[in-house]
This record gives C-alpha cells, sequence and structure tokens, in this order.
C-alpha cells in the first residue's frame, strides 16, 4: 500500500462497462521528503505522475489515503473491472521516524 | 522480494474490512549498503516487527489475501520476515569490478 494526499476528484462521462458510477480521486503519492514534510505540516505535489484511484471509501479532497496499485486493485470484486489502484484504507495519522544511523 | 527498515507506522481506522486488526508499518526500501532508497510503502504486519529494524516485504498479493482470511482483499505488501542480519559479500566497488 502506499500513501498519498488526495488533490481531486474525476468524474467519468464514458466508461467501459463495470465502471459506470465508480468514484475515483486523484491522488499526489507520497514521496519520501511528504513523509518527513507532513510532520512538519509543509506540504508539496510530488512530481510523480498523478494516479486516478477507484475509491468506495469516501475519501475527500485533502484526506491522506492508502492505495494500492497492480491487479490486487481489483481483487475485491466478484468481477473484476479493468482496475489497478484502488483505495485501501483512509489514514487518520501516521508516524514516520526515520533512522539515519546505518 | 525487497529488504526494508519499519520507519513508522500508520493509523486507519477506514479501511478494507479485510484489514481489521493487522498492523500497518511504513518500510523504506534499502539499498545494497542498507542506505534508504526509493518511496517508503505501508505493509501489513503480523511478526511484531519493530521500528527500525530490518524486514523483508513481499509484494505478492495471493499470498496476502490467505494472510488475511479474505480473498476478495486487496492486500498486497506484507512483511514476511524480520532480518536478524543482512551480509553483504561484494562491495559496490569490488563489485563494479568483476561486472
Amino acid at each position: 500500500m502506499k500513501l498519498g494526499k488526495v488533490i481531486g476528484r474525476v468524474t467519468l462521462s464514458v466508461a467501459t462497462p463495470g465502471l459506470e458510477g465508480a468514484r475515483w480521486l486523484l491522488v499526489s503519492p507520497f514521496s519520501r521528503g511528504n513523509y518527513l514534510d507532513s510532520m512538519a505540516g509543509e506540504k508539496q505535489l510530488s512530481a510523480e505522475p498523478t494516479p486516478v484511484v477507484y475509491d468506495n471509501l469516501g475519501g475527500g479532497v485533502h484526506d491522506i489515503i492508502g492505495y494500492i496499485e497492480g491487479r490486487e486493485a481489483a481483487s475485491p470484486f466478484v468481477t473484476p473491472p479493468p482496475i489497478d489502484a484502488i483505495n485501501a484504507a483512509l489514514i487518520d495519522k501516521f508516524f514516520y521516524t526515520p533512522s539515519e544511523s546505518e | 522480494m525487497q529488504l526494508c527498515r519499519v520507519e513508522g507506522t500508520v493509523i486507519s481506522t477506514r479501511k478494507h474490512p479485510s484489514f481489521n486488526g493487522w498492523r500497518f508499518l511504513i518500510c523504506q526500501p534499502l539499498d545494497c549498503d542498507g542506505r534508504a532508497d526509493g518511496i517508503p510503502v505501508v505493509a501489513l504486519d503480523s511478526l511484531g516487527a519493530g521500528i527500525h529494524q530490518k524486514v523483508v516485504v513481499t509484494s505478492d498479493g495471493l499470498a496476502a489475501r490467505r494472510a488475511v482470511g479474505d480473498d476478495l482483499s486487496p492486500a498486497r505488501m506484507m512483511t514476511i520476515a524480520i532480518v536478524d542480519e543482512a551480509e553483504k559479500e561484494i562491495s559496490r566497488s569490488e563489485g563494479a569490478t568483476t561486472a
């Protein structure tokens, strides 16, 4: 699971069958800096590509979510849809204490 | 699988039901010299790995789904071992000359 900050939402007009009415979040993936900076409250968008994440937990903008990428993203469905990123957890809090020692 | 160092924990109450009761650990992948390399990932943990301990993290969803006991779970990253010691036989410079 990777952490990311929700920066927007996506509404689909035409979608492949099985994806209608789904909720999609635009997520800025956490870089290592985000883990550290978020502790200090200063936030900046990551330079990485912005994934569109399927969401059924109700993540909103400014939330920090845990999303899972890859084939496992389609496993919580009886008939797996063609998605590869799903919101698996709304993060309440995280504690990040990197050890700079070897 | 990836050698990582545990560098944090994650608290989440609203999540996929199959994760209830599982610890989330922030694992920082390490390079061959044990330094941080890449972006931390959050892995499910049942081994009780402590902070700054080295663990081996797998991204095999099938094993993770079996571990959480739910075939419809999106579980993927999971700690499968706590590392006592990871010796490296070939040092970076020596490795470069032979390769």
